[in-house]
C-alpha cells in the first residue's frame, strides 16, 4: 500500500510539472495542443493525489502498522469512525489532506471557468500547477506520510485523544480547505492580469470562489470555536492563539474582498484594490501554512517538531514577491471606470469597512509578530495573548459592526439628505431605545450596553430593508412569505449578504455577553454535596467508570437545580464576606423552591500514552445562558474538581452557524437565467476543442 | 467612536442642520446614559478578580494558555495563589509583578503598557488611525479624480453620467414608494408609471453592465 501512494505522489509529481511548463510553453509558442494537454494533466493530478490519499486511509483501515504515520496516528482500539480524521490528524497527512483538496477545486474550477477567460486560462492553469507541484514535492521528498518503520509494531499510538470530537470530522477539513481555497480565486485574477485580460471577465468567477473559501474558512473557525468550547475544558472558545489568527487574518480580507468586488460588479471601481485584497489573502494563508508548519510562534495548534518551517517559510515569501510583483507590473492598467461621487455612499462606505477588516488584520499580524519582534529587538521574551487582542480589536470590530448597519443602507454613487433620513430613523431610534432599556434594567457594563444598542440598530436596519421591500411586493399582491422569498431572490448576493450579517449579529451577540458577563466559580464536591452559583444548584449524585486500556476515565451525574436565592440568604451573604462568587452545601436537603430542571453528564478521561487529559464538559444550554460545568479532575478520596461557569447568550453562538452559511448559499446560488447559459454552451464547445 | 465617524465623514450639506442637532443630542444622550452605568458597575468579589487576573497570567509549561484556561498542576498552584495574593491585600498590578519577578515579562498575558513595550499598543492606534486616514483620502482622491474627467470628457461619458444622474432620481422614485433599490422588473412593470418604466430600463442597463 505505502509503494502505491509513494507512486501517486510522484506521479504526481511529474504531472504538475508537466501541467506547469506545458501550459506556459503552449502558451508561448502558441501550440493549442499543448495548452490542452496542459489542463488534463492539471485533471490528472486529482486522480493522482486521490490515489495516495485512498492508499493512506486504506492503511488506517486495515491497521497497516508498518507505515510510520499509522502507527503513530492510530491503534487497534480507535473507532473506526475516527479513521478519516486520523488521516489528517498529524503533518504529512494533513499536507496530504490540503493536496487533495486543492486539487480538487482546482479541477473543478478550471472545468467551469467561463470562455471568455479563455486567454488567461493557461497562466491560471500553470499557476494552480506550480502550487501543487509544491505539495507533491513535500510530501515526496520532505514529509512522506508513507515512511515505512524497520520493525513492525503490534499495536499503534492511537489518535490525539483531543480529536476523538464530531467536530473533528469537519473543523480540521474545513479549516485547511478554507485556506488553500484561497488559491482559486488567486490563480484565476493573477492569470487574468498577466495574459493582459484587465476587463471584469474574471470578477464572477474570482468572487464565487473567493465567497466559496471565505465560507468553507468562517464555517471551520467556528466549528473549531465550538469544540473548543465542548472539550478542551477551559471554558472559552476563542484564544486568539497564533493558529487561529492565521486562519482569521485571511478570512477578514477575504471579507473585505466579497464586499468591494460587489462595488467593481456594479460600479466598475476599486480594481485594483480588489486585485491587491485578494493578494494579501492568498499571501496570508500562505503564512498561515508557514506557521502551522513549525513557525515561530508557540501554538497549542502547531504540528510538533515540523522541520517545515523553512520549506514553507521560502514558499511563503516567493508567493509575497509573485503578487507583489505582478500586482506592480499590472497596476497601471487596473484604472476604475467611474469616479467616486461622495463621502456619503455605499461604495464609500464599503472602502471604509475595507480598511477597517484590514487594520483588524493588520493589528493582529502584528499581535502575532510582537513577541518575535521583542526577542530581536532587546532579547525578552513576552506573550501577546487574549487580553492584548481582546483590548487592540475590540473597538474596531465595533467599529465593523456599525458600518454593517450603514453600508447596505446607503445607495450606490450618493445618498441625499432625505434618504438619509427617512432609512436611519428606526435603526437609531431602536438602538438607542434598547440602550435606554438595558440601563433601565440595571444592565452593567456600559461597553456592552452601547453594543448590545449597536446590535439592535443593525438588527433594525435589516429589517427595515426587509420590511419594506417585501411590503411592496404585498401591495402588489404576493401573500407575505412569497413577497419575502421574491425580494431574497431578486437579489441574492445581497440579501444573502443580510443573511450573513444576522449571523455575525448573533455571534457579536453571544461575544458580548459571555466576555462581559461570565460568572465563575471553582469547587470541590464529594457525593451528595453540591455546589451553588447564580441561580442554580448543582449536586453531585452518581459518578462511574468508563476506562479503556488507552485512558482513565470516569463521569459524574449531576442535577442541576434552580433555587430561589431567598431560600439561602445566609448562605449567599457568608460567601460573599468570603469573596466567593459560588459556595458548597454539604447536605443534599432540597430547599422548598428549588426546582430540577435538568441533569448534566461531565466526563474526564487521562490517556495515558499521550500523558493528556480530556473533558467533555456538562452544558446547559438555554438561549439566555448556558450553565457551563467543566470537570478538572477527578481526585484521589472521591471528590470532583469543578470549574463552573454560567455564560450569557452563548447559545447564539452557534446558533449562528447554520445562517452563516445560509447566507453563504444565497449569495452564491446562481442566478439561474444569468449562470446556466454559459455552462450549456460549455457543453458543446467542449466538443469543438477545449479552452 | 466609531459611530461618530461615521457622522464626521458626512458632508455637512448631506443633512439639514435639525437633524444633524438631533442626531448629536441622542449620542450625547447615549453617552450619558453609558456614563451612568458607569458609575453603578458593582465591586466585584475577590473570586472574580482572581479569575480575571488568571486571565491575563499565561501557564509557564502549556503553549499558549493562560492559568485560567489550562488544568496543569503549576496552573492550578498559580491560580490559587493569585487567590491569596489578592486575600492578603495585594493590587492587580502588584500581583501581576509578582509574578514578572519570578518568570519574566513572558508570564503576561499582554505585554505592560510602559517601556519598550508600549510600542505593542501605539502600533495597532496608529494602524487603525492610518487605515481610516487612508480611506477618507482615497474617497476624496477618487472624487477629485471624477470631477477632472467630467470636465474634459467626451459625449459618450457625458451620456452615461446622464444616464446615471437619472437613475439616481428614480432610484429615489422607487425608495419614496417605499421600494428598495433593487425591486424587481415585474413589480416596475405592474405600476403604469413612465418614470418608472424609465427607470427598468435603465435597470436593466446597469444589470447588463455588472
Amino acid at each position: 500500500m505505502a509503494d502505491l501512494g509513494v507512486m501517486a505522489l510522484m506521479l504526481g509529481l511529474a504531472l504538475s510539472a508537466y501541467s506547469a511548463i506545458g501550459a506556459v510553453v503552449g502558451e508561448k509558442i502558441g501550440m493549442a495542443e499543448l495548452v490542452v494537454s496542459a489542463r488534463r494533466a492539471l485533471y490528472m493530478t486529482t486522480v493522482a493525489a486521490a490515489v495516495a490519499s485512498a492508499a493512506l486511509i486504506n492503511a488506517f483501515v486495515q491497521n497497516d502498522f508498518s507505515i510510520a504515520y499509522d502507527a503513530d496516528h492510530s491503534n487497534t482500539l480507535m473507532d473506526r469512525a475516527f479513521v478519516w480524521v486520523a488521516f489528517y490528524a498529524g503533518n504529512e497527512g494533513s499536507l496530504l489532506y490540503i493536496l487533495l483538496a486543492l486539487s480538487v477545486i482546482s479541477a473543478i474550477s478550471v472545468w467551469f471557468a467561463p470562455k471568455r477567460l479563455a486567454r488567461s486560462m493557461p497562466w491560471t492553469i500553470a499557476i494552480l500547477a506550480i502550487i501543487q507541484l509544491f505539495y507533491f514535492g513535500v510530501l515526496t521528498f520532505a514529509a512522506s506520510p508513507f515512511e515505512l518503520l524497520d520493525t513492525v509494531p503490534l499495536e499503534g499510538r492511537g489518535i490525539n485523544p483531543l480529536l476523538t470530537h464530531p467536530g473533528m470530522f469537519s473543523h480540521p477539513p474545513l479549516l485547511m480547505g478554507g485556506l488553500i481555497a484561497i488559491t482559486i480565486p488567486f490563480a484565476f485574477v493573477s492569470g487574468a492580469l498577466i495574459a493582459g485580460n484587465y476587463g471584469d471577465d474574471w470578477i464572477d468567477v474570482a468572487r464565487v470562489s473567493a465567497l466559496i473559501g471565505w465560507g468553507v474558512l468562517g464555517t471551520g473557525m467556528l466549528l473549531g470555536a465550538w469544540w473548543a468550547y465542548t472539550i478542551l475544558g477551559w471554558g472559552g472558545y476563542w484564544a486568539w492563539d497564533p493558529i487561529e489568527n492565521v486562519a482569521l487574518m485571511p478570512w477578514l480580507v477575504l471579507t473585505a474582498f466579497i464586499h468591494s468586488i460587489m462595488v467593481q460588479k456594479r460600479r466598475g471601481m476599486f480594481r485594483m484594490w480588489n486585485v491587491a485584497l485578494l493578494n494579501i489573502a492568498f499571501v496570508l494563508a500562505q503564512l498561515g501554512m508557514f506557521i502551522n508548519r513549525g513557525g515561530p510562534v508557540v501554538s497549542v495548534h502547531s504540528f510538533a517538531a515540523s522541520t517545515l518551517g523553512m520549506i514553507f517559510l521560502v514558499f511563503m515569501l516567493a508567493s509575497l514577491v509573485f503578487a507583489f510583483a505582478l500586482f506592480l507590473w499590472r497596476m497601471p492598467q487596473l484604472k476604475s471606470d467611474r469616479a467616486m461621487e461622495s463621502f456619503v455612499s455605499r461604495e464609500a462606505s464599503f472602502l471604509i469597512n475595507n480598511f477597517l477588516f484590514l487594520s483588524v488584520m493588520a493589528v493582529t499580524l502584528w499581535g502575532v509578530l510582537y513577541p518575535l519582534f521583542s526577542d530581536l529587538a532587546r532579547d525578552v521574551s513576552v506573550s501577546v495573548s487574549a487580553p492584548y487582542f481582546d483590548r487592540a480589536n475590540g473597538p474596531v470590530l465595533l467599529g465593523i459592526v456599525i458600518m454593517m448597519g450603514i453600508g447596505p443602507l446607503l445607495p450606490w454613487r450618493k445618498a441625499s439628505a432625505r434618504s438619509m433620513k427617512q432609512w436611519f430613523v428606526w435603526p437609531t431610534l431602536v438602538g438607542l431605545i434598547a440602550i435606554g432599556v438595558l440601563v433601565a434594567l440595571e444592565i452593567q457594563r456600559p461597553v456592552a450596553i452601547f453594543s448590545f444598542g449597536v446590535l439592535a440598530f443593525v438588527a433594525t436596519s435589516i429589517a427595515e430593508e426587509w420590511w419594506r421591500g417585501t411590503a411592496a411586493r404585498h401591495r402588489s399582491g404576493d401573500n407575505w412569505p412569497l413577497a419575502w422569498w421574491r425580494l431574497v431572490n431578486g437579489n441574492r448576493p445581497r440579501h444573502g449578504g443580510y443573511i450573513a450579517h444576522l449571523s455575525i449579529l448573533m455571534l457579536a451577540l453571544g461575544i458580548i455577553g459571555t466576555n462581559f458577563y461570565q460568572q465563575r466559580t471553582d469547587g470541590a464536591l464529594a457525593l451528595g454535596e453540591s455546589l451553588v452559583l447564580d441561580n442554580y444548584r448543582i449536586e453531585y449524585v452518581d459518578n462511574g467508570d468508563s476506562s479503556r486500556p488507552d485512558r482513565i476515565a470516569q463521569w459524574a451525574e449531576m442535577s442541576v437545580y434552580e433555587i430561589d436565592p431567598d431560600d439561602y440568604k445566609q448562605e449567599i451573604s457568608f460567601a460573599k464576606a468570603q469573596g466567593s462568587s459560588g459556595f458548597t452545601l454539604k447536605d443534599s436537603t432540597l430547599r422548598p423552591n428549588d426546582e430540577l430542571i435538568d441533569t448534566i453528564e461531565p466526563w474526564h478521561g487521562f490517556y495515558i500514552d499521550f500523558n493528556m487529559a480530556s473533558v467533555r464538559s456538562g452544558i446547559r444550554s438555554t438561549v439566555v445562558e448556558d450553565l457551563y460545568v467543566i470537570p478538572r479532575d477527578f481526585l484521589a478520596d472521591g471528590r470532583v474538581s469543578l470549574a463552573v461557569s454560567i455564560n450569557p447568550l452563548a447559545w447564539w453562538l452557534w446558533a449562528s452557524g447554520p445562517f452563516f452559511i445560509l447566507g453563504t448559499m444565497v449569495a452564491l446560488w446562481p442566478q439561474a437565467a444569468v449562470e446556466r447559459r454559459p455552462a450549456r454552451k460549455r457543453l458543446k464547445d467542449e466538443s469543438e476543442g477545449e479552452i | 467612536m466609531a459611530s461618530r465617524l461615521s457622522f464626521v465623514i458626512i458632508e455637512p450639506s448631506a443633512l439639514p442642520a435639525n437633524s444633524t442637532t438631533i442626531i448629536f443630542g441622542a449620542l450625547l444622550f447615549t453617552l450619558l446614559l453609558a456614563l451612568s452605568g458607569c458609575i453603578r458597575e458593582s465591586d466585584i468579589t475577590a473570586e472574580q478578580r482572581a479569575h480575571q487576573l488568571s486571565g491575563e497570567l499565561m501557564c509557564p509549561v502549556c503553549d499558549g494558555q493562560t492559568i485560567d484556561g489550562s488544568n496543569a498542576q503549576i496552573a492550578v498552584d498559580m491560580r490559587l495563589k493569585v487567590r491569596d495574593l489578592l486575600d492578603e491585600g495585594l493590587t492587580n498590578a502588584e500581583v501581576r509583578d509578582y509574578f514578572v519577578i519570578r518568570y519574566g515579562e513572558e508570564i503576561l498575558a499582554a505585554p505592560e503598557r510602559s517601556g519598550f513595550n508600549l510600542l505593542a499598543w501605539i502600533v495597532p492606534v496608529l494602524i487603525v488611525l492610518g487605515a481610516i486616514g487612508i480611506a477618507l483620502l482615497s474617497i476624496k482622491n477618487m472624487r477629485r479624480s471624477g470631477l477632472e474627467s467630467q470636465s474634459i470628457g467626451g459625449t459618450s461619458v457625458a451620456i452615461e453620467r446622464n444616464q446615471d444622474d437619472l437613475s439616481d432620481y428614480l432610484a429615489q422614485v422607487d425608495r419614496d414608494l417605499g421600494m428598495s433599490s433593487d425591486t424587481n422588473l415585474s413589480l416596475n412593470a405592474d405600476s403604469n408609471s413612465d418614470v418608472l418604466k424609465d427607470s427598468n430600463e435603465t435597470g436593466i442597463s446597469e444589470k447588463a453592465n455588472s
